[in-house]
């Protein structure tokens, strides 16, 4: 998996490509770990080029909702499709992150 | 009843986590040289690792040993696939399933693996055969795009 960071402002684009699954999702930990510890707040992920997610990997993105939530911090999900989406659906998670359709409506979302 | 298939498709390795990537990358050359359709292989790909990293990291309970990842097409078509270890008896279908609707606060992650699993089989089946855990999944040619019967070349001669 290859993990784009883009400071835009006060927001954080984290664009994901490849397959997010048990043996890389931990590298999305240290990214989130690192921004984290620099201060941002305002995260946006974009699936647009993520072929494969695992519940690895949506335990990675979970984790770093429930970190931010105590901190006033939001993370927001973009671009999600095919088997990806099938996963966020099937587990829920569809429901329990703010999904736009695109990037530019994620960033507006703030 | 035995749940020991012949085995077109067999992979042994360690039970590590750096060997999942080659789990799957064999498995999915073996689907696609089968015939399966790109999105039926990525639905069998999250199915298997969601039960390879289960054994992996809970069947030796930090000690080594193999898994082994099989599988095979019936003649109707149907995929079977089987991941057997030698580790600890745990019934992967007896995991309760997770609570999917509450919110981030009070969302637990225990179980959405197994889950997957189930959503992304047709039939999901444990046993406890000797001193092993053989887990089979049945995935069936009508909803997966698995490709039908070759066409006969000599048609129309």
């Amino acid at each position: 998996m290859e993990i784009d960071v883009r400071k835009e402002g006060q927001t954080v684009v984290i664009s994901l490509t490849g397959r997010m699954d048990a043996v890389s999702a931990p590298q999305f930990d240290m990214t989130a770990e690192e921004l984290l510890a620099q201060g941002d707040r305002r995260l946006i992920i974009n699936f647009e080029t993520l072929e494969y997610i695992s519940s690895a990997g949506l335990q990675s993105i979970l984790a770093l909702a429930k970190r931010l939530e105590p901190v006033d911090g939001s993370v927001v999900l973009c671009n999600l499709n095919g088997p990806v989406k099938e996963v966020f659906d099937i587990s829920g998670f569809s429901f329990i992150f703010n999904i736009y359709d695109n990037l530019e409506d994620a960033k507006a979302s703030g | 009843m035995r749940t020991n298939l012949m085995a077109v498709f067999r992979i042994i390795l360690p039970a590590s986590i750096d060997h999942l990537g080659d789990f799957i990358q064999a498995l999915s050359r073996w689907l696609e040289q089968e015939g399966m359709a790109k999105e039926k292989i990525s639905r069998v790909q999250l199915a298997v690792e969601e039960a390879l990293v289960n054994v992996i990291r809970y069947a030796y309970q930090g000690g080594a040993g193999e898994v082994e990842l099989r599988g095979a097409v019936a003649d109707d078509q149907r995929l079977t696939i089987q991941i057997m270890d030698r580790g600890i008896p745990f019934n992967v279908c007896a995991v309760p399933k997770p609570d999917v609707r509450c919110g981030i606060r009070d969302r637990k992650v225990g179980g959405l693996g197994v889950y997957l699993i189930h959503r992304m089989v047709d039939e999901l089946v444990y046993r406890r055969e000797g001193d092993q855990n053989v887990l089979t999944m049945f995935i069936n040619r009508n909803l997966g795009n698995l490709a039908g019967p070759r066409q006969d070349v000599h048609a129309g001669a």
